[in-house]
């Protein structure tokens, strides 16, 4: 018996849609696969076959039975299952026909061998000869216990039966999660049954754990063999027993990339952790650990188990989450060792080029495309790479650029070699592959294929500006005007994943206004300061009246919806938005806090486009949020940077684009942040995976497909000048930065660098200025921070009073303000003001007299009068201008001291003026106050000059840049402030080069005709070589730690540190 | 643009009232009450030359609400014949009204009205009998003056 026992117990495997002799070439097969004899191969089939005569209809009833639970399943089926078994008596036929009965009216895969497993340590629960021997047929199955007695064939049967029912996601997630929990709180016990269904033993709790659940969810079936057992049993005798592991059709079932964002959704959506979510984890825990006790290895994909390190960490990584969703689950919570949830932990730079790199690497062969004729701009050649592209992912092709890969989630698995039903049943013949997410636990045979749902994508162009990003657009706008009438439900999924379809559209929002006529319209967010350059540029690039270009912005917005209706009729130009992300932000809070909603939210755009995306990289910013809200069937997001910093930056902008599964923030943590925390190099797979199919990424450097480069801009000529400083200047500066250094070095021995850093900055800023002129120091308005030195070190304010009065006599300009500064009584150690009598702040000089006042006492004394006149000596009338930027010298121009740099920059625009004479300049500085400087010497050289700041609206931008971009025969000058956003002749050095770069690669769109010069104007020994040599250090990211206000707190990241002993450290400056 | 007035003013005040104190015009002394900080005591020399010499006269001085954009408000308390005085104490002074700047100060007010002591200008009257009687005979007018300095300010 012992022999021919064997062979029975296979041939369920492969019944599904087999008759009878291809049983016997299935058996012929799989007999050595089963590394035993198997004598009578054609007696088992016929015995199977007979069997299965008597029991047709089983299946059918079963599935109309709809009856996901196990436990009832099996008691109904008992009864039935009865008969049969008498019959197929001693060599346990029984599962197999019922089995093979289902495959012709259902194309599933039979359960397939997947591999085998020992277990050492089963131990018999029985005492008495006869139970089992060696060699013997074992059955190893979860049994309640109210039916020890019950046929392990029908149960068997059952799962199969169950597995199709399972088909119905609900019915997967719900039921089996309730039974499941019910059972798992009595018992997990799995049990062995001898071939005649006698309870004989159990296996042990570590592995019967796991394999319970697998088994009550129908995943796997284990077929057991008695390796080695006593003669004679007795209670808690071991038992050694081999088990052949086949995976059964119904674990395949709910298993569709389709279904994940769904998935998602009903997974991580929720505060609590529900019992479909604890259900799909345990399945999910019992399938790894299933893989890794057969060996089963993934071949391709998502490298999960291929260390066991790996998936700690990923376990871990999920754990966290899980225990942070609830406290209940109590077997998370005893596994407590944390992944330090940092969120602020930022990516590094060659992150960042791994993170791109693979969505890159096949642009240079993109295809190209020609934009329509409305459409009056000529493309570069990989602007028309981009706008294929674009093109493509609109209309939901992905023929551009062909995304094959696997779904980052996924692994690939090879069902074993020596599985015999491969050849044999229909579906499974060409199916060797399997595949499984180790993630969600879900299997399937079907490829995964990363595709993307949403319409869009992400645009990003390298920080650096002049690639036309805008151009790429607005040729897209042109290319895909028609309205889009595709039902937005539609999506190319094939036939068979229909179930999963509908449920995936239940998540979708159904658009309000299905009758009304498809949207039509594309909305333009962009920062404020872009708004008239969209307007601008897309009238340009459009044959007149084939686009009409609506700034929504500013105080009176005109109703949208109406400005969309009117329109229309019988209208055929493109309608495009602009607005920016202030007004969308207040108008989405007024929408939250009244019951309608604006029309921007109600309307369903055609397209969304977000220039300068990262503006939104907060997820919880009310900007980010009122994005979110938009409506629309394509959405594109621009930016240089979509990672900022950290990876989460990305989230934000896949949230917009609506990138499922990753749109769900807790997907997106779990799977990609918290991994990337726990230094799991598989979040940075999936995020180059999802980066492929969404991200077209340019730089001026990338070469086309003959190998130039892409952009060929107009000439761009760097220099730098280096200057020195007068002696008083340098005096006064040296005073600045030895007082500044000696701060620096006290505080950083005592370790306070940290707590200062505000301190710190405050003294570079102010070394920056000094730099640039000393009044800037004197001006601003840290007096008390000046340093007051008593161990004989020059006092500086007294070193930039007589840097007022002039030491450097004979420069022609500034000899009557000389004369005039001389006049002036200047003997107190502190100017006063002879207005509130106090310090002067902002000093203000009245040209005529030269009296000087404070900037606020003066201005009150002229609002206060009709003819105001100098306080002092009734001089006047007096003026004050209107916008008063800087105090010190916008009273007059004839108390002016130059400075080295002034002076540098007017030599330069006078020589510019002698060889070009309408020549265009910008002059930028972070600085106002420079800017302010600026304006007064320009003026006295009498170069007309404009003025773009943070501090003008943005009509008076457009204004002062079309003027300036008008064309005259005369030269002109555009001041602007580095953060406005400004180009050319650069004062001062930024810390970030990028922005700096963007600011200079920003003259391209003023005015691209020319070549570009760009001169760096840098003192020599000064805080300047410094700042330039860290850039050197790191161009791409230099983190802001120096930016701004000092919002990181007291945190000092070494690197700063490193930069900081740079600014203050002892090297000689480069000449 | 409109100024923070309390805030400037306030130290102004404060600061004058100081130096004042600290470093007081020769014949002149001026102390704020301590129940107003914008009401001062003040006296003044009459200087040495003029028929006021050797009078101490009281003034009181009051500090608008819009000081220093309009002027102090100072009235003689003692009584004093001078044709730019009146008999209640009022003074004619430019600088008290029109050519009021608030470059000036408690300081040079009262510098200033010292100064009118020295010249009296009959030709801009604030006490007409006075100024006819320093026109028509300002030895006469001396006199009385000097005689009203010993009665009443000395």
């Amino acid at each position: 018996m012992s022999d021919s026992e064997m062979p029975p117990e296979r041939p369920p495997l492969f019944f599904a849609g087999s008759d009878d002799e291809e049983d016997d070439v299935v058996m012929g097969l799989e007999g050595p696969v089963a590394s035993s004899s198997s004598p009578a191969p054609s007696r088992a089939s016929s015995r199977l076959a007979g069997s299965d005569d008597e029991n047709p209809v089983q299946p059918d009833i079963i599935s109309s039975q709809k009856r996901p639970i196990y436990v009832d399943d099996d008691s109904e089926d008992d009864s039935k299952a009865k008969p049969p078994r008498p019959k197929a008596g001693p060599s346990h036929k029984p599962p197999p026909k019922k089995r093979r009965i289902s495959p012709p009216s259902q194309p599933d895969p039979p359960p397939t061998y997947i591999g085998e497993m020992v277990f050492a340590h089963a131990w018999s629960n029985v005492s008495g000869k006869g139970y089992i021997k060696v060699n013997e047929e074992v059955k190893i199955m979860r049994e309640p216990k109210e039916n020890p007695k019950k046929d392990g064939s029908g149960l068997k049967n059952k799962k199969t039966g169950d597995g199709k029912k399972q088909m119905s996601l609900t019915a997967m997630m719900k039921q089996p999660a309730k039974s499941n929990l019910k059972n798992k709180k009595t018992d997990n016990i799995v049990r062995l049954y001898n071939s005649r269904g006698f309870e004989f033993g159990r296996l042990p709790q570590d592995v019967s754990s796991w394999m319970a659940k697998l088994l009550d969810l129908g995943i796997v079936e284990f077929r057991g063999k008695m390796l080695d057992c006593p003669e004679k049993l007795s209670t808690g005798a071991t038992l050694i027993v081999t088990a052949d592991v086949y995976m059964l059709p119904g674990a395949f079932k709910p298993s569709n990339p389709d279904t994940d964002g769904n998935k998602a959704t009903v997974m991580f959506s929720e505060g609590t952790e529900t019992l479909d979510e604890q259900t799909l984890r345990e399945r999910k825990a019992s399938i790894l650990k299933l893989f890794d006790v057969i060996g089963l290895r993934p071949h391709a994909g998502a490298n999960f188990v291929g260390s066991k390190s790996d998936e700690d960490i990923a376990e871990e990584a999920l754990k966290k989450m899980a225990s942070r969703k609830s406290k209940k689950v109590t077997e998370i919570v005893g596994d407590d060792e944390e992944i330090e949830v940092e969120e602020e932990e930022e990516l590094s730079e060659n992150d960042l080029d791994m993170i791109y790199q693979k969505a890159q690497k096949s642009d240079r062969t993109m295809g190209e495309m020609e934009a329509p004729d409305t459409f009056t701009f000529t493309l570069r050649g990989y602007q028309k790479q981009a706008l294929l592209w674009m093109h493509s992912l609109e209309l939901g092709k992905m023929d551009a650029r062909e995304a094959t890969s696997m779904h980052p989630l996924w692994s690939q698995y090879a069902f074993s070699d020596l599985d015999l039903c491969t050849r044999v049943i229909d579906l499974t013949a060409d199916e060797k592959l399997f595949y499984f997410n180790p993630y969600s636990g879900e299997l399937s045979l079907d490829f995964p294929k990363a595709e993307r749902k949403g319409r869009g994508g992400i645009l990003a162009h390298n920080s650096e500006m002049g690639m036309g990003k805008t151009i790429e657009l607005a040729a897209l706008i042109h290319t895909n005007c028609a309205p889009d009438t595709e039902r937005p439900a539609e999506d190319p999924v094939p036939a068979t994943k229909h179930r999963q379809l509908k449920l995936n559209n239940a998540f979708k929002k159904v658009p309000r206004h299905k009758a009304q006529k498809a949207p039509f319209a594309t909305l333009i967010v962009a920062p404020t300061s872009l708004l008239s350059q969209w307007e601008g540029e897309l009238q340009r690039c459009s044959t007149p009246g084939s686009v009409t270009v609506l700034l929504w912005h500013g105080q009176n917005r005109r109703d949208l919806e109406d400005v969309l209706e009117d329109d229309d009729d019988g209208d055929s130009t493109i309608k495009v938005i602009i607005t920016s992300y202030g007004v969308l932000a207040s108008e989405h809070a007024k929408s939250e806090k009244s019951s309608s909603k604006s029309p921007v939210f109600e309307i369903e755009w055609l397209r969304v486009v977000l220039d300068e995306a990262h503006m939104c990289k907060s997820r919880t910013s009310k900007t980010a949020k009122a994005v979110y809200a938009l409506n629309a069937r394509r959405r594109w997001a621009v930016t240089g940077t979509p990672i900022v910093n950290k990876l989460e930056d990305l989230y934000s902008l896949l949230k917009f684009l609506d990138f499922r599964p990753w749109s769900d923030y807790s997907f997106f943590r779990s799977f990609i942040t918290l991994p990337f925390l726990a230094r799991d190099p598989k979040a940075i797979e999936i995020v180059q995976i999802i980066l492929e199919s969404i991200l077209l990424r340019r730089e001026k450097t990338m070469l086309d497909t003959n190998g130039k480069r892409i952009v060929e801009l107009p000439q761009k000529e760097v220099t730098m000048e280096y200057l020195e400083f007068s002696s008083m200047e340098r005096k006064i500066y040296n005073s600045l930065f030895n007082s500044a250094k000696r701060d620096f070095e006290q505080l950083n021995a005592k370790g306070l660098v940290g707590k200062n850093y505000t301190h710190i900055l405050a003294m570079l800023m102010r070394l920056r200025r000094a730099v640039l002129h000393p009044n800037l120091v004197l001006a601003s308005d840290d007096h008390r921070t000046l340093p007051k030195e008593g161990d004989g070190a020059v006092d500086v304010n007294d070193l930039i009073k007589r840097f007022e009065q002039g030491t450097q006599a004979g420069e022609g300009s500034n000899v009557f303000a000389q004369k005039a500064l001389e006049n002036l009584d200047l003997d107190g150690a502190d100017a006063e003001c002879p207005l509130c009598l106090d310090v002067m702040q902002s000093p203000m000089i009245i040209p005529e007299c030269m009296h000087r006042f404070c900037k606020d006492c003066i201005i009150a004394h002229v609002a206060n009068s009709d003819d105001s006149k100098c306080p002092n000596c009734s001089r006047g009338p007096v003026y004050v201008p209107r916008r008063i930027q800087n105090p010190v010298y916008s009273c007059g121009k004839n108390d002016f001291r130059s400075s080295t740099k002034l002076d540098a920059l007017v030599d330069n625009l006078r020589k510019l003026r002698e060889q070009d004479p309408c020549f265009r300049a910008v002059v930028f500085s972070q600085f106002t106050s420079f800017l302010d400087l600026i304006e007064v010497v320009l003026k006295r050289e009498h170069f007309e000059q404009y003025r773009f700041d943070g501090s003008m609206d943005v009509k008076k931008r457009g204004i002062a840049l079309d003027e300036f971009r008008a064309s005259t025969r005369r030269p002109k000058v555009l001041i602007v402030s580095l953060k406005a956003g400004g180009v050319g002749l650069n004062m001062d050095c930024w810390w970030n080069q990028a922005t700096e770069n963007q600011a200079i690669d920003r003259v391209h769109r003023i005015g691209q005709e020319k070549t570009v010069y760009v001169k760096h104007f840098i003192v020599s020994n000064t805080i300047e070589g410094r700042i330039l040599r860290i850039q050197k250090r790191k161009t791409a990211i230099v983190k802001e730690a120096f930016r701004g206000s000092g919002s990181g707190g007291a945190r000092t990241d070494p690197e700063s540190m490193e930069n900081l002993k740079i600014m203050f450290g002892e090297e000689p400056d480069e000449k | 643009m409109s100024l923070p007035k309390a805030s400037l003013q306030r130290p102004r005040i404060i600061k004058e009232t100081e130096r004042l104190v600290a470093d007081p015009a020769p014949g002149i002394t001026a102390a704020p009450h301590d129940d107003n900080l914008r009401y001062f005591d003040v006296t003044i020399q009459g200087p040495d030359g003029s028929p006021f010499q050797q009078g101490i006269f009281k003034l009181e001085l009051f500090l608008p609400e819009e000081y220093p954009m309009a002027p102090p408000k100072v009235r003689f308390l003692t009584k004093i014949y001078h044709p730019n005085i009146d008999k209640l104490g009022r003074i004619c002074l430019d600088i008290l009204k029109d050519k009021w700047s608030p470059a000036l100060q408690i300081r040079t007010v009262l510098l200033s009205v010292q100064a009118l002591l020295s010249a009296p200008n009959p030709d801009d009257p604030l006490a007409p009998d006075v100024a006819r009687h320093y026109k028509e005979n300002e030895k006469d007018a001396q006199r009385v003056s000097r005689e009203w300095t010993q009665q009443y300010a000395s």
